[in-house]
């Protein structure tokens, strides 16, 4: 089975300041958790994440959707895992030592997210925050909550809410349990 | 929870615990007596102890209101205690003593959850109590009213004295800085009781009047005994818990002067005479204590007169459970044992961990070996403890259904019996929270719709005409089996099979389903057979819930039942929760876990043994029985190499007198597993169905998913 501990630097780095990352300052309204899936860059608000680990021994859960892939062991703890390409819709790759998982906690519910590679901690800003416009969340982007541009680039960053759970599902009921 | 005077918060929790189990008492003697139609002097002093103990606590407390209404209880059963032929016949008594119950239960629940409870205002209650002490009252004759106001005007009077020379006072000091000295006194006092004739004992009042715990610090408790008792009786005042010191004064006289004396020595800081005049004061009452020696000053309890005349009484057993001062029994906060209890979990996992270790894999550790075995042996007993610990007889949650019964008895005009076996058997504490609701509801139902509403019915089908509905547990390998049965009309299959026709419920044709399947399905949700609502059932929120809440805690419900010859519910629920000894076993990448206790056998096969059926499914052929085959990885679609019978192996798993051989690619091993519930996101999905229970970290933190064989075998 795979190390949970073979945490890579750079993960190792992100985690230090998601947990320096609590609180936001001076301009910036939020914080978000960059990665990478198919090229494309998005990102979490770093409020929902716990910690990143790289890609323990997935147990193959039978019954259940294709996105998720099942669950992992997280120093005792039995956490499903959601698959973000397979969320997507996108063709699955094979998993190498960039492949992290991101561990979330959405009203007391966790769940790791697969993504191909997480990249840095940025902050948000007001006026680097762009709401996307209404057509396209029509469209295939129901994942996004705002786009965040910063110098370089383009940022999605997603729901995380929607990103986890389909419409039906009563997150409250669950939480409660 | 409610707010308490400061220092008392930590005894708010104990509070609810005993005036609880005191009503539940309280309510189990009403209903026997009741039933039997007699009621003993041993239930009637019962039942005044109980009131008595309520009253005094709740004055402890703080819980004004609560001690009235216990108070005007007492009161009742005091003149019932006088004349006991007077408790013949008498039905209001026990249904103003039930509405008390209630109120209490009501009270009780009330200071648990809300943390800004105010006491309720029982002055209704109250006063309807008071008007049956008056009935009660009104039915004795003159002499006998007089006699009784004598009687208690003589032990009201006070004081003590040792009345002729066959009979001793015994003082008890108290630790300093004990508190409460008034209480210890009363445990003491019972203590006594309970083994001795007590002819009388001073202060008086020590059970419900805090004031009287200065008295008792400055001129210690005094308590009158027959001669012959004393040595004994001191062993006893030895025994206790608390006490400092103690002493025989034979005669009032010499006590007077010796006393002090004694005192100063015992207890220098103490000004003896001012416990000389307390010694001799008529009634607690005219006593001041010294500011300085009241500790309980703070406590909210007000002082009330003193309580009626209590002639000394040999005290019930049950006294010594509920109220010994030595402390053999503890309560424990649920959430500590529940840490503990997941904490032997990890130790578990952790041993499995270091034990077998893939880097120990070909070592030759002779003495790493033994001390293993050694640390095996440890941690089972470990865990056995903890598990014992939690667990709790089902007396609890068995008991509360007679008095559903009693209520409903009457509100539904039918005449039933409610008989109870096995109540002894012991579950863990968890299960039993969740199966109250369950068994409430199951009872119910077989009130409502499973005895038959005209007794005509039942003696046209050779049925006593007095309904009977039977509550019985019985535990056997790792669950509890708990049944409600009914011998009332049983399940009308016909109309249940129209029902869910109706109701979109049925999901092959009519004809094929079984009279087994059709029982069950009242259990459906949204299923409910009586067109009409009543008050206790048929809301359509009834079996599917009782089906749900005992899944919930692990176990299954079926219903057997026998047209005009009554039902029965079965339910099997696991004996704890959280470690089951289990089989390892692969099927490609994922390990499975199956619970040994459900495994008859395991073995390998060669492939002309297997037979096969015109659908081409697999059989096997064994000492003389078919088993069906069913193959792991085609029923939840893995992937693996394992696909002949001959290379993998076979094992006969039994549930519910249905067997079935599960085949994988090989065992790995018996191991103690730890279940964990699947985490809650997945709950939406019917993993229960899949046959999976569960899953569980192993020993190299790879997870293995736990078979549920009840589901395999029904799903097959």
């Amino acid at each position: 089975m795979a190390d949970i501990n073979k945490v890579s630097e750079q993960q190792q780095e992100l985690n230090e300041k998601i947990n320096k990352a609590a609180k936001s300052s001076g301009t910036e309204i939020a914080k978000a958790l960059t990665f990478i899936i198919d090229d494309r860059i998005y990102g979490v608000d770093i409020s929902y994440v716990n910690e990143i680990v790289g890609v323990p021994h997935i147990t193959v859960i039978p019954g259940i959707p294709y996105y998720i892939k099942g669950v992992i062991n997280v120093r005792s703890k039995v956490i499903p895992i959601i698959d973000v390409r397979a969320r997507f819709d996108l063709p699955e790759k094979e998993h190498d030592d960039k492949t992290s998982t991101i561990i979330i906690t959405y009203m007391d519910i966790q769940v790791g997210i697969i993504v191909d590679q997480v990249q840095e901690v940025l902050s948000v800003k007001a006026e680097n925050k762009a709401d996307i416009p209404a057509l396209e969340r029509v469209n295939n982007n129901k994942f996004i909550e705002y786009i965040l541009e910063t110098n370089d680039s383009i940022k999605m960053i997603l729901d995380v809410k929607k990103l986890i759970f389909d419409d039906d599902f009563d997150i409250e009921a669950v939480a409660a349990e | 929870m409610a707010k308490v005077e400061a220092g008392m918060e930590g005894m708010v929790d104990m509070y609810l615990f005993e005036t609880t189990t005191l009503i539940d008492q309280l309510d189990e003697i009403l209903l026997r007596t009741e039933q039997a139609n007699e009621f003993t002097d041993d239930d009637i002093n019962e039942v005044f102890r109980i009131m008595h103990t309520v009253k005094g606590s709740s004055a402890m407390m703080g819980f004004e209101n609560l001690q009235k209404l216990a108070h005007k209880g007492e009161d009742m059963f005091f003149i019932i205690r006088e004349d006991p032929s007077k408790m013949k016949d008498i039905g209001f008594v026990y249904d103003l003593v039930f509405q008390m119950s209630d109120l209490f239960k009501a009270e009780i629940e009330e200071i648990r959850s809300n943390p800004d409870y105010e006491g309720t205002d029982f002055s209704e209650m109250i006063a309807k109590l008071e008007n049956g002490a008056k009935m009660l009252q009104g039915e004795l004759d003159e002499a006998e009213a007089a006699e009784g106001g004598e009687q208690s005007a003589a032990a009201k009077s006070g004081g003590i004295e040792a009345a002729n020379e066959n009979q001793s006072v015994i003082r008890v000091y108290f630790e300093q800085d004990c508190k409460m000295e008034n209480l210890r006194a009363f445990l003491l006092l019972n203590r006594l009781k309970e083994s001795f004739d007590v002819i009388d004992w001073f202060p008086k009042d020590v059970e419900n009047n805090a004031e009287s715990s200065g008295i008792i610090q400055e001129d210690g408790f005094l308590v009158t005994l027959n001669k012959a008792d004393v040595d004994e009786a001191l062993k006893v005042v030895e025994q206790s818990v608390n006490v400092d010191t103690y002493e025989i004064v034979t005669d009032e006289k010499e006590e007077e002067g010796a006393a002090p004396q004694q005192e100063a020595a015992e207890q220098p800081a103490q000004p003896a005479n001012t416990a000389q005049a307390a010694a001799k004061a008529e009634k607690p009452a005219e006593v001041k204590p010294a500011p300085a020696e009241t500790k309980k000053e703070a406590a909210p309890v007000k002082k009330e007169a003193p309580a009626p005349a209590k002639k000394p009484e040999r005290a019930p057993s049950q006294q010594v459970s509920s109220n010994s001062g030595k402390q053999s029994l503890i309560s424990v906060n649920l959430q500590k044992l529940d840490q503990l209890h997941d904490i032997v979990g990890e130790i578990i996992t952790t041993e499995s961990m270091v034990i077998s270790n893939p880097e120990l894999e070909g070592l030759k550790l002779e003495s790493f070996q033994k001390a293993a075995r050694e640390l095996r042996k440890l941690t089972d007993e470990l865990q056995d403890s903890v598990m014992s610990i939690r667990m709790v007889p089902l007396v609890g949650p068995f008991q509360k259904m007679h008095r559903i019964v009693r209520d409903m008895k009457q509100k539904l005009g039918k005449n039933v019996e409610l008989v109870i076996e096995g109540e002894d058997t012991e579950v863990d504490k968890s299960i039993v929270d969740n199966l109250n609701d369950p068994l409430m509801h199951l009872v119910r139902n077989c009130m409502d719709h499973g005895i038959e509403e005209d007794v005509n019915e039942r003696i046209a089908h050779g049925k006593p005409d007095k309904g009977t509905i039977k509550l019985s547990a019985t535990s056997s390998a790792g669950e509890v089996i708990i049944t409600v049965a009914d011998d009332g009309g049983g399940i009308d299959t016909d109309r249940v099979l129209q029902k869910a026709e109706d109701a979109g419920l049925l999901t092959k044709p009519a004809s094929e389903y079984s009279e087994r399947e059709i029982n069950n399905m009242i259990m459906l949700p949204g299923f409910s057979t009586n067109t009409e609502v009543t008050e206790y059932s048929g809301r359509g929120v009834g079996m599917d819930v009782v089906k749900k809440n005992i899944e919930k805690s692990g176990g299954s419900i079926f219903v057997e039942s026998k047209r005009y010859e009554g039902s029965t519910f079965i339910i099997k629920i696991p004996l704890t929760l959280a470690i089951i000894a289990g089989m390892e076993v692969r099927v490609g990448d994922v390990i499975f876990t199956v619970p040994t206790s459900a495994i008859k056998q395991s073995f390998k096969i060669t492939n002309n043994q297997i037979i096969y059926d015109t659908q081409g499914n697999e059989m096997i052929m064994l000492r003389g029985e078919c088993y069906p085959i069913l193959k792991l990885y085609q029923k939840y679609n893995l992937e693996t190499d394992t696909t002949d019978f001959e290379q993998g192996i076979l094992i006969l798993v039994e549930a519910d007198g249905k067997k079935v051989c599960l085949f994988a690619d090989k065992l790995i091993g018996e191991q103690q597993v730890v279940v964990k519930p699947f985490p809650s996101y997945l709950s939406r999905y019917n993993l229960k169905a899949e046959g999976l229970s569960g899953c569980s970290i192993m020993g190299d933190g790879s997870i293995s998913l736990i078979i549920d064989i009840n589901n395999v075998i029904d799903k097959q």
